[in-house]
C-alpha cells in the first residue's frame, strides 16, 4: 500500500474531530476524555488524524509538499491508535494505515529527522534501537545460567527486546521475567546476543524496509533455532511479531506469546501460584502495542462496491481493526490473582487507552512531549486513587519513570513482571 | 492572497507565536469539511490566510481591531464540523479556532444555568450538569457541537425542543465581541453583574445574535454565554457497556434510566404518523421525539456488518423496512417522557397511551424491547453522532420553516415524495422505497419543525452529486411546487452564500427580511470584516437568482 491508495479515506474524512476525543460512550469524566495526545498538546487540528487526512489529501492533490512542518506535525505523533479506535466507530476509515504510509513516503523522499536517522544508523550497525553496542545485548541475562539458542535447543524462545535488554533500570525486570518462567518449568532460552531488534518501531518511524530485513532475519533464527514458542516482555515487539510480520506477509509459523499471556496460561494450569500478599491500590496501563495495536491483522482483498444506491461496501465484505480483539483482559486476571492488590481503573482504558507516551518515535524525537503524555497518564492514575501504575512493556516503564522525575510525581511505577515476581 | 507581514505580525503580537500559523501544511486542515464538494466541486474550500488560536475575549477584540484596520476578513469557529463554520469569502481571511477557551466556568444549579466558554461541547456539559441533576438539549449534528454553537450561533433542531426549548431561547447573557472589536455584554452582563438575564439592564438582542438560523460568526464571537439548563431526571452518572470481544460501538445503557421512560409506537402510514406527532407534542408531556431515525437497533461495525444485517432481516421477512406493514422505522416514532415521582411518569404514560392509541398506534417487540429502548433513549438524548459511514455525506433538505404544524406536514409529505423518486433511481440511499422524513418539532409544535428528508448521497459519485444538486434545487427554487410554504431554513448546513442565495431568492417574497438583515449586518460590521458566507452579504454579488445551483467564483482566482 501507498499513502495514496487511501484517497477513499482523505476524501471521507467529514472533519468530525472525534478522532481527538475516546468514544463518546465511554467519557465519564471530563477530565480525562481526550483520546489523541499530540492534538491535545499542540491544538492544531493538523495534529488530529483527521489534520493528517488532510494534509495527505493536499499533498496528492499538489497543494502541500513535505517541508518541516510537514515532517514536524507528522512525527509529533506516538502512532498509538487512538484516533483509529475512535473514528471507527463511526467510520470506516483507516487513519492510523494513513498515517505510516506517510511516514514510510517521508523516509522513501529521503525526508528524515536526524535523530530517526541516529537511531537507525545504529539499527543498522548495532541490530538494536537503543544506539548500544552489539555485544552488549545478552549482558542482562549474566548469571542465569539460561539456555543460549545459538547452541542449545529449547520450545521457547525468551525475546527480552531492545528496550529491556539496554535500559539498565529495566534490566532487572527481563531478568524476573526469564526467572518466572523458568522456574515453572518452562523449557526456555535465549538468542543472547545474537538477539535483535524485532524491526517495529523502525517500521513505525517510516522504515519499512528495516521491518521486512528484520523479520526475515527473526524467522531464519527462530527456524534454526527449532523453537515453537516466542515470549517476550515487550509489547512493541509482541505487536511486529505477531501484527506487524503478518502484515508483510512474513507471518511466523510458531506461537506469539507475551509474557502476560503466558503467564496467565501458567496460572491456569496450577503451575503458578500467589503466596505473599501485596498491599496495594495499582491501576493498569494499557500498552498501546498490547492493546489495540496488538489487534491480530486481517487480511483483505476485494473492491469497493455500492449497495441500497450508493452505500459504501466490499466485496468480499472487509473486517476493520476496531482494537476490540487486543490483549486487555489478560494482564488484567493476574493482576486480581495477586492477594492484597487492589485493582483500580482509569477513564481511559482498553481500546481508548491514553499513551503512555513513548511511542512513534516521540521519546527519540520530541522527549519533552513523551514526558507531557506521560505525565498526563500519571494524572489520571492519581485521580482514580492509585497508588502504583502497572505496565507491560519496558517502553512503558521507562516513559512513566521520565515522566515523574520531570514532573516530581511519587507515583509508583511498575512493571507486571514485577508484582508477579514479587507475589510468588 | 497572503497578509502583508506588518498584518501577520500585528496579529501575532496579540496571541503570540505559538498560537498564530501560516503554515500551508497546517492551513489546509482548516478548509476540508464533509459537504464540500457539495458546494465547492472539492474537498477544499478557500485557504485561510492564518489561522489563530486566541486565549480570551480581549485578544479576540483586538485581533478584530486588527481586522478592521487592514480589512481582512475572519471567521470563528468552535468544533469547525460543518462547512459554513470554515467557509471564507476569499483568502484574505482568518479562521479563529477557538480551542483554547473551553471552559465551564459556572455550574449555577439553583437558577439552572451554566455558563460556558465556546470550546465546550455539548455532551461535556450534558456529563457535568448531570451530577446538578440539570440538562442541556442536544443538536442534531451530534455530541462534540458547542453549547455556544448550538445556543447562540447556529441553526440544529433538537430532538429535546419539545422539552429544552431551543436557539435563542435558552440564552441569557452573551459576551460578544461585535466586528468592530468592542466587546458587548447583553443583558445583565452590562453592568457587571453576571450573565444570569438576558433582558436587561442591558441591551436584549436575542433576535439580532442570532435569530432562528444564527449567523454563523457573520457578526462576531460570541466568547461566553450564559445558557439555560433543564431538569435531568437520570442519575448523575452512567455507563454504557458491552460485553467481551464486542467493538467500542456497542456500548450501550443497560437499561432507560430510572426516571425516564421510553415508547416507541408505530403507525399505518406517515401521514398518520405525522397527524400523531402534532397531538403528542401538543399534550406537552414529552422530554424528546423524534421521527423515523429512531435509534433502537445495534449500531453495527461498518457498514458491511450493517449491510449484513439488513440482508439477514430482509430475508427474514422483517417488516421494519416494509413502509406497508405498519411497523416500519419510516413510520415510527420515539417518545421519551421523564419525571421526578412515579406518579408523574404514570400520568405522562397514560397521556401518551391514549393519544397513540386514537391514531391506532401499536407497540412491536422489535422496536420496543428493554435494549431497544436503550439504544433510542441514548441516541435522542445524547445523541450517537452524526453518521456519514453509510454513503460519505448527506444533506438535510431542512424544509423547516416557522408555520402550522398542517403546513409542516404537507410539506414533509411532498417533500419525501421527491426523495424518494432519487432513491428509486439509486442516487440516494435508499430504505425500502417508503416516503421517510425525520421531523424535529420545536417547541411544541408552536413555531414549527425541522422536518429533515436527510439525503443520503455519494458525493464522489457524479450522478450521485447531481441529483443531490438537483434536489435542493427543487426544494430551494421559489417556482418550486413548495414555494407557498415559506423560507427554506437553510438549517444545519444549506447557508452558504450566494450558492444557494436563499436570501437573495426569498426575501422579496417574504417581506425583504432580507433586507433588514442586511442593514443589521452593515451596521454591526461596517467593514465587513465578519466572513458573510454563511450569514448574508452585505451587498448581494451579480448572480442569477434563478434558483439553480451556483458555484461560487470567490477565492478561486487566487493562488494558493
Amino acid at each position: 500500500m501507498a499513502y495514496q491508495d487511501y484517497t477513499h479515506d482523505m476524501q471521507r474524512c467529514t472533519r468530525c474531530s472525534y478522532c481527538k476525543w475516546i468514544p463518546y460512550r465511554y467519557i465519564k469524566n471530563t477530565d480525562f476524555m481526550e483520546g489523541c495526545p499530540s492534538v491535545a498538546r499542540y491544538l492544531w487540528h493538523a495534529y488530529s488524524a483527521s489534520g493528517k487526512f488532510n494534509m495527505a489529501y493536499s499533498l496528492l492533490k499538489d497543494r502541500i509538499e513535505i517541508d518541516e512542518t510537514f515532517l514536524d506535525v507528522l512525527y509529533h505523533c506516538h502512532m498509538d491508535g487512538s484516533c483509529d479506535v475512535s473514528c471507527k466507530v463511526q467510520q470506516d476509515l483507516e487513519p492510523l494505515q494513513l498515517m505510516q504510509e506517510l511516514r514510510i513516503k517521508c523516509v522513501e523522499e529521503g525526508q528524515l529527522l536526524p535523530v530517526h536517522m541516529l537511531v537507525i544508523e545504529g539499527l543498522r550497525k548495532e541490530d538494536n534501537m537503543m544506539q548500544s553496542p552489539k555485544a552488549d545485548r545478552g549482558k542482562w541475562a549474566e548469571g542465569l545460567d539460561v539456555k543460549d539458542l545459538a547452541r542449545e535447543s529449547a520450545e521457547v524462545v525468551y525475546h527480552a527486546g531492545c528496550r529491556y535488554s539496554y535500559d539498565e533500570e529495566l534490566q532487572p525486570i527481563a531478568r524476573a521475567g526469564m526467572q518466572i518462567l523458568r522456574n515453572t518449568g518452562v523449557d526456555i532460552g535465549i538468542m543472547g546476543v545474537d538477539e535483535a531488534c524485532c524491526g517495529g518501531r523502525a517500521y513505525e518511524l517510516g522504515y519499512a524496509g528495516e521491518l521486512t530485513k528484520y523479520a526475515e532475519h527473526q524467522l531464519e533464527t527462530l527456524r534454526t533455532a527449532g523453537v515453537k514458542v516466542l515470549v517476550t516482555p515487550c509489547a512493541d515487539c509482541y505487536a511486529a511479531f505477531k501484527v506487524l510480520y503478518d502484515k508483510i506477509g512474513k507471518k511466523p509459523e510458531i506461537e506469539i506469546f507475551h509474557i502476560t499471556q503466558y503467564i496467565h496460561r501458567l496460572i491456569e494450569e496450577g503451575k503458578i501460584s500467589f503466596t505473599k500478599e501485596i498491599p496495594l491500590t495499582v491501576t493498569y496501563h494499557d500498552p498501546c502495542h498490547l492493546g489495540r495495536l496488538g489487534e491480530p491483522w486481517i487480511h483483505w482483498q476485494g473492491k469497493e462496491t455500492r449497495a441500497m444506491g450508493p452505500m459504501i461496501i466490499h466485496d468480499p465484505p472487509k473486517k476493520f481493526r476496531r482494537g476490540t480483539n487486543g490483549v486487555y483482559e489478560t494482564p488484567r486476571e493476574i493482576l486480581k490473582a495477586i492477594p492484597g492488590l487492589r485493582l483500580v481503573e482509569m477513564y481511559r482504558i482498553r481500546e481508548y487507552a491514553w499513551c503512555c507516551g513513548a511511542g512513534g518515535g516521540v521519546i527519540d524525537a520530541h522527549p519533552d512531549f513523551a514526558v507531557w503524555t506521560g505525565n498526563e497518564r500519571l494524572k489520571e492514575a492519581r485521580a482514580v486513587g492509585a497508588e502504583a501504575i502497572v505496565s507491560a512493556c519496558g517502553w512503558c516503564k521507562r516513559n512513566f519513570l521520565d515522566a515523574a522525575a520531570a514532573s516530581g510525581d511519587n507515583m509508583e511505577v511498575y512493571d507486571i513482571i514485577e508484582l508477579v515476581q514479587k507475589a510468588l | 492572497m497572503k497578509l502583508a507581514e506588518e498584518e501577520y505580525k500585528a496579529l501575532e503580537a496579540i496571541v503570540g507565536a505559538e498560537y498564530i500559523t501560516r503554515e500551508p501544511v497546517i492551513l489546509d486542515t482548516y478548509n476540508q469539511v464533509w459537504g464540500n464538494v457539495f458546494f465547492f466541486d472539492e474537498k477544499h474550500s478557500v485557504r485561510p490566510a492564518a489561522v489563530l488560536l486566541p486565549a480570551n475575549t480581549a485578544e479576540i477584540s483586538e485581533v478584530i481591531k486588527v481586522c478592521n484596520k487592514y480589512g481582512i476578513l475572519f471567521k470563528p469557529f468552535s468544533s469547525g464540523f460543518e462547512y459554513l463554520s470554515l467557509s471564507l469569502a476569499n483568502t484574505r481571511g482568518i479562521l479563529l479556532d477557538l480551542k483554547r477557551m473551553n471552559r465551564i466556568l459556572e455550574i449555577d444549579a439553583k437558577n439552572m444555568r451554566a455558563v460556558v466558554e465556546p470550546y465546550v461541547s455539548v455532551y461535556r456539559l450534558q456529563l457535568e450538569a448531570a451530577r446538578h441533576g440539570l440538562y442541556t438539549g442536544r443538536i442534531g449534528v451530534g455530541y462534540s457541537a458547542g453549547v455556544i454553537a448550538a445556543e447562540c450561533c447556529h441553526h440544529g433542531c433538537q430532538h429535546t425542543m419539545v422539552f429544552t426549548s431551543g436557539y435563542g431561547r435558552n440564552t441569557l447573557g452573551v459576551e460578544w465581541v461585535l466586528p468592530t472589536g468592542e466587546i458587548l455584554n447583553m443583558g445583565s452582563g452590562e453592568s457587571g453583574g453576571d450573565l444570569f438575564s438576558a433582558d436587561g439592564p442591558g441591551f436584549s438582542l436575542r433576535g439580532i445574535l442570532r435569530g432562528r438560523t444564527g449567523a454563523n460568526g457573520g457578526h462576531g464571537v460570541v466568547t461566553k454565554a450564559s445558557v439555560k439548563l433543564y431538569p435531568w431526571y437520570g442519575p448523575p452518572q452512567w455507563e454504557q457497556t458491552r460485553k467481551p470481544g464486542e467493538p467500542p460501538s456497542f456500548g450501550q445503557l443497560e437499561r432507560v434510566p430510572d426516571g425516564y421512560r421510553v415508547f416507541v409506537p408505530s403507525f399505518k402510514d406517515l401521514d398518520a404518523t405525522l397527524e400523531v406527532s402534532e397531538e403528542l407534542c401538543r399534550a406537552e408531556i414529552l422530554y424528546a421525539f423524534g421521527i423515523g431515525i429512531i435509534g433502537t437497533a445495534q449500531m453495527q461495525e461498518g457498514n458491511d456488518e450493517e449491510w449484513a444485517m439488513i440482508q439477514q432481516m430482509m430475508q427474514k421477512g422483517n417488516q421494519s423496512f416494509d413502509p406497508a406493514s405498519g411497523i416500519s422505522v419510516a413510520n415510527s416514532v420515539v417518545c421519551v417522557i421523564g419525571g421526578r415521582s412515579a406518579g408523574e411518569l404514570e400520568y405522562k404514560e397514560k397521556c401518551l397511551r391514549v393519544i397513540t392509541g386514537k391514531y391506532g398506534g401499536s407497540f412491536s417487540e422489535q422496536f420496543n424491547e428493554p435494549g431497544a429502548l436503550a439504544r433510542a433513549f441514548a441516541d435522542i438524548i445524547w445523541s450517537n453522532g452524526v453518521n456519514l459511514r453509510a454513503t460519505g455525506d448527506f444533506l438535510p433538505s431542512s424544509s423547516s420553516p416557522d408555520g402550522s404544524p398542517a403546513m409542516l406536514k404537507k410539506l414533509a409529505l411532498e417533500e419525501a415524495e421527491v426523495k424518494r423518486r432519487y432513491e428509486e433511481s439509486g442516487a440516494f440511499l435508499s430504505m425500502g422505497g417508503g416516503r421517510m422524513v425525520s421531523w424535529r418539532p420545536e417547541e411544541h409544535l408552536s413555531i414549527g419543525a425541522q422536518g429533515i428528508s436527510t439525503a443520503q448521497y455519494d458525493p464522489y459519485d457524479p450522478a450521485s452529486l447531481a441529483a443531490a444538486r438537483e434536489f435542493i434545487d427543487k426544494l430551494f427554487d421559489p417556482r418550486s411546487p413548495f414555494n407557498r410554504y415559506g423560507v427554506p431554513s437553510r438549517g444545519g448546513c444549506l447557508q452558504i452564500e450566494p450558492v444557494t442565495h436563499i436570501h437573495q431568492n426569498w426575501g422579496r417574497l417574504y417581506d425583504n427580511y432580507d433586507v433588514y438583515l442586511r442593514k443589521i449586518k452593515k451596521m454591526l460590521d461596517p467593514n465587513t470584516v465578519a466572513d458573510w458566507t454563511a450569514f448574508i452579504p452585505p451587498e448581494y454579488p451579480d448572480y442569477a437568482k434563478d434558483g439553480d445551483y451556483v458555484l461560487p467564483s470567490y477565492g478561486k482566482e487566487e493562488e494558493i
